[in-house]
């Protein structure tokens, strides 16, 4: 029997070939595509077949499930991520147990090769593994399993990505990204806490329609969606321009929308494309609600860049510093240069890290 | 006397082992295991407390 194509299945669950047009054409956009490509999408959507799909939870909170389950309404983007075939997914799945874990042998089994490996959480490898265990198997076990036999890995969330909040300091468990555990492996890491499903189903349909994954940055975070700095476009980004900060929550400049970055807002030091496509449906992110970004995408974060709410030191263009802060200068510019010089080093550490090609 | 032993039990969010101890058809001793730790309590320890609340969120 043939198997339904996608274009079918979201045909069959009420979606119209206009609103089907129109989620084509949002990706293209997404994906930094001309929008003459949604015609290409929409064309490999129609034909290709549902690819199979298994979802490991390792070291997670299950935030980034949430960001895919939870929207107000079905979504066409999760629908494609639903109609994708999702053989294994914990939190979701019917069987428990022996069961569950034969659902998962008969992917990796049947579809070798063939199917798409979705990881969320970190990887522990402290004493050997043990701080993360599935059906008696460690998350390293299972992850060079799954992982290994997969077309490719989608590292989902920050953890997955580069060990995320699991492995903030001291990294209790000694926790680290799936590319990190396994760097044979073919990883495409979508960091952000949680992920943005945008992204996921961006990925994925690149992937149908060009046969490759989107083309990746040194962290493998793919550029179309991580190859911009969220300063840059920042809504708030005019009232850094002009000086105007936020001094204290809830002050006039905070009610005004002013910018976060003396509140402590890391966004000119983090890529993603937040400001851009938001969350829960293009309805808001951090900054536009009020709070600093703390660069949840970027590679060990909780530490790199400081506590989320001290302030960046040494971005180009604050040079309003000199004046409107003259006073505490010479006392915050001794710990600024010190957590600059940290952020360096972590920055060439993790690199260094990374870069295995 | 048989044990039967339940991982993952799905549908929860966590990761969650059940072992029961059955004799006679009747349970006669049970044990539960969450089976993923990460040490958020030590993460957080010696932390600006103004960030705790966005790392035990993430729990």
């Amino acid at each position: 029997m043939k198997e339904e194509s996608l274009f079918e299945s979201l045909l069959r669950r009420g979606v119209s070939r206009r609103d089907f047009m129109k989620f084509c054409t949002s990706m293209a956009a997404t994906l930094a595509l001309p929008t003459a490509f949604s015609a290409q999408i929409a064309e490999a959507l129609e034909k290709k077949q549902k690819p199979y799909v298994v979802w490991l939870e390792l070291s997670d909170c299950a935030g980034d499930s949430e960001a895919i389950l939870r929207a107000s309404r079905p979504t066409i983007g999760q629908l494609v991520l639903d109609v994708i075939s999702l053989e294994y997914h914990e939190t979701i799945m019917a069987p428990s147990g022996h069961s569950a874990e034969k659902s998962l042998q008969d992917v990796v089994k049947n579809h070798k090769g063939k199917y798409i490996a979705i990881v969320e959480g970190a990887i522990p490898l402290k004493d050997g593994g043990i701080y993360c265990t599935v059906g008696g198997r460690t998350a390293l076990e299972i992850a060079k399993e799954v992982c290994g036999n997969a077309m490719a890995t989608l590292a989902v969330g920050s953890c997955a990505s580069f060990g995320g909040v699991a492995a903030a300091k001291p990294n209790p468990t000694q926790c680290v990204g799936v590319k990190e555990a396994l760097p044979s492996a073919t990883v495409v890491n979508l960091p952000g806490c949680p992920v943005n499903p945008e992204n996921v189903t961006a990925t994925v349909v690149h992937f149908l329609t060009f046969g490759a994954l989107p083309a990746l940055d040194k962290n493998h975070r793919p550029l179309f969606a991580y190859g911009k700095r969220i300063h840059d476009n920042c809504e708030r980004r005019p009232h850094f321009d002009a000086g105007q900060f936020v001094k204290k929550w809830g002050d006039e400049g905070h009610r005004l929308g002013w910018c976060l970055y003396e509140v402590g807002c890391k966004g000119p030091q983090a890529y993603m494309n937040c400001p851009t496509i938001r969350y829960n449906e293009g309805t808001s992110w951090p900054v536009m609600a009020g709070h600093p970004c703390f660069a949840c995408a970027m590679p060990q974060s909780w530490d790199a860049l400081g506590p989320i709410y001290s302030r960046l030191p040494n971005v180009p263009g604050a040079s309003y510093q000199a004046t409107a802060d003259k006073v505490g200068v010479a006392v915050v510019g001794a710990a600024a240069a010190g957590v600059a010089a940290h952020a360096i080093i972590r920055a060439s550490t993790s690199k260094g890290k990374q870069e295995d090609k | 006397m048989a044990k039967i032993a339940i991982d993952p039990v799905t549908r929860i969010e966590g990761h969650l082992r059940l072992e029961v101890e059955i004799d006679g058809g009747k349970v006669k001793d049970a044990w539960a295991s969450g089976t993923m730790w990460r040490g958020m309590e030590l993460i957080v320890k010696n932390r600006d407390p103004r960030e705790v609340w966005a790392i035990l969120s993430r729990i």
